[in-house]
């Protein structure tokens, strides 16, 4: 018996093989089940003891893989029995989720605490991977009436409370105070568009800057950062559950984006990170996350302002959504591991270590409580953030709520500010492809 | 395989001895095949568990409507080929697909023989020369994202910075989707040119000199020898590379992930089944029916190109 493997039977075979790798890379869990969504129902906790290990995976948003680990080094401390696992598991958001939902279609190596995004924590609910944390928050008293009202809020669903605040920001803008003062601009953020619409030619024929102002990147959350504008005019990428993204309203104000861009040539978009491109001096002005101030302030050479975010021509109030992560227990876990979890979240959310999640981030602290005395004294420019959370505004459901919409309106905001794309045909058909999402994938599963 | 061979072996055939019939498991070749049996099975068993057994299961995930992380999923027979066939995802993803496949294997064989050509020649420092043409090829993919990302970015780049020098503003590489694809293709070109150089040197260097001298004799110029003599018979080789660098490429992810997240105007095949699933849709049912297309597709181009492009290949 000859076996004759010639050049012919070596290109069949890695054919073959090319294609089998192509479809065995889309391997997936088991898919029997007939109830995807999270169980409403309290779970029991009595009698039972944590576990001695549980793994918290995190991105270290805001650069915070330092304060992570000192924070976990003072839990197991405090605790000597348990010990907390810090895995880096991703490095934005996207990544976490990806890994956490690939851990849960396998159904091993879920983790104790994961990190959950503002976009991620209610397809988790939806899908049944997380855990009401009602029991417990009352069996552990943690004191709910301490934190931030609207960043509890946030996680609140069914009447169930499904993560707790931990990363949370909101956008700020940012802006070079030595090119301000150069245009001889006020030594502020501008109160709306319009004023800074005003302001932008003449930042940019003193600042040597290439941009007076800078979109952030579109992969970086274009529609977090966007709403503040559909907002100002307006609109929002929906009303509830109403896709509204194709209003007058939000046209107008989509309209006067790329106008700033194509028309008016004062604003450009970022490649990959508006507050790396601000620090490096490309930009006189920015808008990105809290969760940037203290990197941007540890990078630029140059004296940096921060400010609310500017409103509209219909709205000045409220014009800035919250945002970050908070902090989910998997239902896929055991009793005794969820346990352990809830303990290192009470933990990390004491008034304490809020305090110095904060001061090493930027991210708001999410404790009324926390005395922020030290941070601030290092870090003025937190305040700002704090002051501005007095007027935010819960996301809309369209780009939190939906699989994919936030990809969607990047492309989509993509279309209008890096090739001229017809706004109102753009953002007509971004609510046909968002509608088709709600239809699809949300609303016979909130039926359920 | 030329006509002369097939005509040898048809010869060869005609002429032979009826054989004998033979015991048709002899204790040699029941020997032999449980050799073969201790030597084999081990890697079928590992294939068949990690490379065939995921496929068939995507296949089956492919009639589903699942979302990844839920625990349940729904039959729904063809439905999610109908959407992909009858979306715009097709013609663009497709496209994509086509216009990357196509340029970096062109423009990847047609540089990579004639870096070989130079490569060839018979001076002084071609061996680091060689070395540093393949070094891209073995970096990882990752690593040369993230450089030529700082290359290209428009702002504080390195290509921005010399455009400005002449008094040119640089492209918005990554917000415009030809220029992002135009991007990864000159990547992708420059990471794995050196795979092609080198196999296409090898091929070089095994043509028979006697008949290179002959040609010169007769008073064939270079370019005269290069495209009567030395194209022909290097055509296995650049048949060889035919199909690997249209596999790869039909494969390539890591420098389109790392440089372009989103994918805009870059969602190649294997990259939209990606993001299906992973980046944020979560639609594991459509992202398995996207991988089948593929599946299907590099099935037609290996089988074709070994039906029908391999009749063009003279052997030497």
């Amino acid at each position: 018996m000859s076996f004759r493997v010639d050049r012919r039977h070596f290109l069949a075979l890695a054919g073959a093989g090319t294609t089998a790798a192509a479809l065995s890379a889309c391997g997936g869990p088991d898919t029997s089940g007939s109830s995807a969504t999270s169980a409403a129902a309290d779970i029991d906790f009595k009698d039972v003891k944590p576990a001695a290990s549980i793994d918290f995976w995190s991105n270290h948003p805001g650069k915070s893989e330092d304060v992570e680990k000192q924070l976990v080094e003072k839990f197991q401390a405090a605790n000597p029995g348990i010990k907390v696992n810090l895995v880096t598991a991703g490095a934005n958001y996207e990544e976490i989720a990806q890994k956490f939902q690939t851990a849960q279609a396998a159904n091993s190596g879920l983790p104790g605490v994961v990190v959950l995004s503002d976009v991620w924590w209610f397809r988790y609910y939806i899908n049944g991977n997380i855990i009401p944390m009602d029991s417990l928050v009352k069996q552990l008293d943690i004191n709910l009436s301490d934190y931030r009202d609207s960043l509890v809020k946030d996680y609140q669903y069914a009447n169930k409370q499904w993560a707790m605040p931990y990363a949370r920001s909101t956008p700020l803008f940012y802006y070079n105070k030595d090119h301000f003062k150069a245009a001889g601009l006020p030594d502020r953020a501008p109160t709306s568009w319009a004023e800074f619409a005003e302001w932008a030619p003449k930042l940019k024929a003193s600042s040597g800057a290439q941009y007076a102002y800078m979109y952030p990147a579109l992969a970086d959350y274009a529609g977090w950062t966007l709403q503040n504008n559909l907002w100002g005019w307006g609109s929002g990428w929906s009303k509830g559950w109403d896709i509204t993204c194709d209003s007058d309203d939000a046209v107008a104000a989509m309209q006067w984006v790329q106008d700033s861009v194509y028309k008016d040539k004062w604003a450009g978009v970022s490649s990959k990170d508006s507050s790396a491109d601000f620090g490096g001096g490309i930009t006189s002005a920015t808008i990105s996350s809290t969760g940037s101030l203290v990197g941007v302030l540890k990078t630029a050479k140059f004296n940096v302002g921060v400010g609310f975010l500017p409103g509209g021509p219909k709205a000045t109030n409220p014009v800035c959504p919250t945002g970050g992560a908070g902090l989910g227990i998997p239902s896929g876990i055991s009793k005794e591991q969820q346990l352990a979890a809830a303990m290192f979240i009470k933990f990390v959310g004491e008034p304490e270590n809020a305090a110095a999640f904060s001061g090493a981030t930027g991210y708001m602290p999410v404790r009324k409580s926390s005395d922020m005395t030290a941070v601030l004294a290092k870090t003025p420019q937190i305040q700002t953030a704090i002051d501005q959370l007095a007027v935010t505004k819960v996301q809309d459901n369209a780009r939190v709520f939906l699989p994919g919409a936030d990809q969607e309106m990047a492309k989509s905001v993509a279309k209008i500010v890096t090739q001229q794309g017809d706004v109102k045909a753009t953002m007509g058909d971004l609510k046909k492809t968002l509608q088709g999402i709600y239809d699809k994938d949300v609303k016979p599963k909130l039926k359920a | 395989m030329s006509e002369t061979t097939k005509a040898r072996r048809r010869s060869a055939s005609s002429t032979s001895q009826p054989e004998r019939k033979r015991p048709r498991f002899s204790g040699r070749t029941r020997r032999d095949f449980l050799v073969f049996l201790a030597l084999a099975l081990p890697n079928l068993i590992l294939i068949a568990v990690f490379t065939y057994r995921p496929l068939f299961a995507n296949i089956q995930y492919s009639f589903l409507d699942w979302t990844l992380g839920s625990k349940t999923a729904r039959y729904i027979g063809f439905e999610n080929y109908a959407t992909f066939f009858g979306s715009d995802d097709a013609p663009r993803v497709l496209g994509t697909t086509a216009v990357f496949t196509v340029l970096t294997v062109g423009v990847s064989m047609v540089l990579g023989l004639l870096v070989a050509l130079a490569l060839n020649a018979k001076v002084r420092g071609t061996t680091f020369a060689r070395s540093a043409v393949f070094a891209p090829y073995v970096l990882s993919g990752v690593g040369v994202g993230l450089v030529w990302m700082f290359i290209f970015d428009p702002g504080y780049g390195a290509l921005a910075w010399f455009l400005r020098s002449i008094g040119i503003a640089s492209p918005q590489w990554f917000n415009e989707p030809p220029l992002a694809l135009t991007m990864v293709i000159i990547v992708y070109v420059w990471k794995n040119l050196g795979y092609c150089a080198i196999v296409y040197l090898a091929g070089l260097q095994s043509l028979p000199a006697d008949v290179m001298e002959a040609a010169a004799l007769d008073g064939a110029g270079a370019g005269r020898r290069f495209l009567s003599i030395s194209l022909p018979l290097l055509s296995p080789t650049t048949f060889f590379l035919l199909i690997t660098t249209i596999l790869s490429s039909l494969q390539a992810f890591d420098l389109i992930r790392i440089m372009t997240p989103l994918g805009s105007g870059t969602s190649t095949l294997i990259y939209e089944a990606y993001m299906q699933a992973f980046g944020s849709y979560n639609r594991a049912g459509y992202s398995a029916a996207i991988s089948v297309v593929l599946f299907a597709i590099l099935l037609v181009v290996t089988v074709v190109q070994i039906r029908f492009v391999e009749r063009k290949v003279h052997y030497a």
